[in-house]
């Protein structure tokens, strides 16, 4: 087991180890820049992912010089990633300062698995709920407040905000990129253990991702003689809330580990999804 | 007041823009309080935009997209309320309740889009295989291009044809369609999380993610709260164990005995 595991680690090393630091005040402005295009190919399967390789896919390309690692470092990337927009900018810095350390991918992984799901979390309390409406607020009662509307409320509203915003992002950038840095020389020595415990922080998160933000819901009512029994409400909620999710998502687990491919597994989605609401079981 | 047609292609354009900045770049612009200003300077009536976009702007301020669920679609909300503010002389409810089933179908096209893009990641992982990179880049501006696209015919189709004709466009697309489609979208992210296992869990890290999973479903922890008490739980395994090869030795040894 231990040595079997200790392959596996070895197996997402980078062939080239030796750490390449590429990153300049510069190009971490430029990579701010490309993250405002983080949700630019959302989509339900893998949410950020392709929008987050995007935004550091030249960073990338610097620091991997063997075609190889550049390559599996962007199939890494290319998994499942959903975090807040404006608090992606840490993640990245922090990740960009691991890849420069010819990290082992499984604790680049483990990492980002680990913090994308809390910042997600801050992200929406701090900017949807806090900072919006104070400004829009603020932007709507002056137009709402006088006796004439008054035009410099929205423009108020988009600089207050966006001062915000860009701080937020500026100031994240670097900060991830520092605290990365620093951390490198002990996960260099640590890269297991780190690894392992980010796994745990990932999984624990990934497990309350399941049952947060996978929408499964059956609308189905079996009528015996006079009575009506939501299967949803009356059976499935009854053994476990969220029973439907847990359960859809370990069969794509199963289905995966039989080698069904990602793209069949989506196909099969939309069918289900289709059909189901045809005949009016969802 | 009559609508010049140079003046539906002007909002159009509006349309596309805030189309793409609600997803990507998100200078907020897409706001109802922002399109209030700009709607009203176009169709040439500045007040009422600005007050029905002010208006709007709190009815919106609590729809925001929260851990991936997308609310009433308040930027179709927006602009199309607004318009029709200006056009028909309506009072701002009123006016929104005119853009409600546009706000419904821009949902639809939304879900569309990102069921859509879902495949497309398995087109880009077989071009990662292939190193090209660039192609996968390149994703990104289509996916823009469709926001916005999405967006612009959203809003042309009333100002055009409309509210009334209009909304017997948007109705003849069968409910079953959008409806299944949302309940596919609804059900992705376990592929990506499945996805996300089949590499990450081992045998050791199976309790941690139905702890995660049971946490979330019977005390509605938050995610944060969640991720804390992950890394306590790490924090404890980190410093607890010391080396990452002793320990099991250890093991073997107490077994002996």
């Amino acid at each position: 087991m231990a040595e079997s595991e200790a392959r596996r680690i070895d197996a997402e090393d980078y062939r080239d180890r030796t750490p390449n630091k590429v990153t300049t005040k510069n190009s971490l402005v430029s990579m701010v820049f490309r993250s405002l295009l983080l949700q630019a190919s959302f989509n339900y399967e893998r949410m950020q992912a392709c929008g987050w390789l995007y935004g550091i896919l030249p960073t990338l390309k610097k620091i991997h010089k063997d075609p190889e690692d550049l390559k599996a470092s962007v199939k890494m990337h290319l998994e499942f990633f959903n975090t807040h927009p404006f608090l992606v900018n840490f993640i990245m810095g922090l990740i960009v300062a691991m890849e420069e350390g010819k990290e082992n991918r499984n604790t680049i992984r483990a990492v980002k698995v680990a913090t994308m799901g809390p910042l997600g979390g801050i992200g929406d309390a701090l900017c949807w709920l806090t900072f919006l409406p104070i400004t829009a607020g603020l932007g709507a009662s002056m137009v709402l407040g006088a006796a004439e509307p008054n035009p410099a409320g929205p423009v108020l509203f988009l600089i207050l905000f966006n001062i915000f915003h860009f701080a937020l992002r500026f100031g994240l950038m670097r900060y991830g990129y520092n605290t990365g840095v620093k951390a490198i020389a002990t996960m260099k020595e640590q890269t297991k253990r780190i690894s392992h415990a980010a796994s745990i922080i990932g999984l624990t998160v990934v497990g309350g991702l399941i049952a947060s933000m996978i929408k499964l819901k059956v609308a189905w009512v079996i009528t015996v003689g006079q009575a009506t029994v939501p299967l949803q409400e009356k059976v499935f909620d009854a053994v476990m809330p969220n029973l439907l999710p847990l359960l859809y998502t370990l069969l794509m687990f199963y289905l995966m580990k039989k080698n069904y491919s990602p793209t069949k597994l989506i196909f099969l989605t939309i069918l289900v999804g289709l059909a189901g609401k045809l005949i009016g079981i969802f | 007041m009559d609508i010049t047609f140079g003046q539906i292609i002007l909002v159009t354009i509006w349309a596309f823009i805030i189309g793409i900045d609600q997803f990507n770049i998100l200078l907020h612009i897409h706001r109802p309080i922002v399109t209030g200003l700009v709607v009203g300077l176009i169709l040439g009536d500045l007040n009422t935009g600005l007050i029905t976009g002010a208006t709007l702007e709190l009815v919106a301020m609590g729809m925001v997209p929260l851990a991936g669920a997308q609310p009433p679609n308040m930027v179709i909300g927006g602009i199309i309320g607004v318009s029709f503010a200006i056009i028909s002389k309506l009072p701002p409810e009123t006016a929104v309740a005119i853009a409600i089933p546009f706000a419904i179908a821009a949902q639809g096209c939304v879900t569309l889009i990102f069921t859509a893009f879902s495949p497309l990641m398995h087109t880009a992982d077989r071009w990662a295989e292939e190193g090209r990179f660039d192609s996968i880049a390149s994703l990104n501006y289509l996916g823009m291009a469709c926001h916005g696209a999405f967006f612009a015919l959203v809003t042309f189709l009333p100002l055009y044809f409309g509210a009334a004709s209009a909304q017997s466009i948007v109705e003849s697309v069968p409910a079953w369609i959008l409806g299944g489609l949302g309940v596919a979208g609804g059900m992705m992210p376990a592929i990506g999380f499945a996805m996300l296992l089949k590499i990450m869990l081992k045998k050791e890290y199976v309790a941690f993610m139905l702890a995660g999973f049971i946490l979330v479903t019977y005390f509605g922890i938050s995610i944060l709260g969640l991720a804390v008490l992950g890394a306590c739980i790490a924090l404890y395994d980190y410093y607890a164990k010391g080396g990452q090869e002793a320990p099991k030795k250890e093991v073997r040894h107490h077994g002996g005995i």
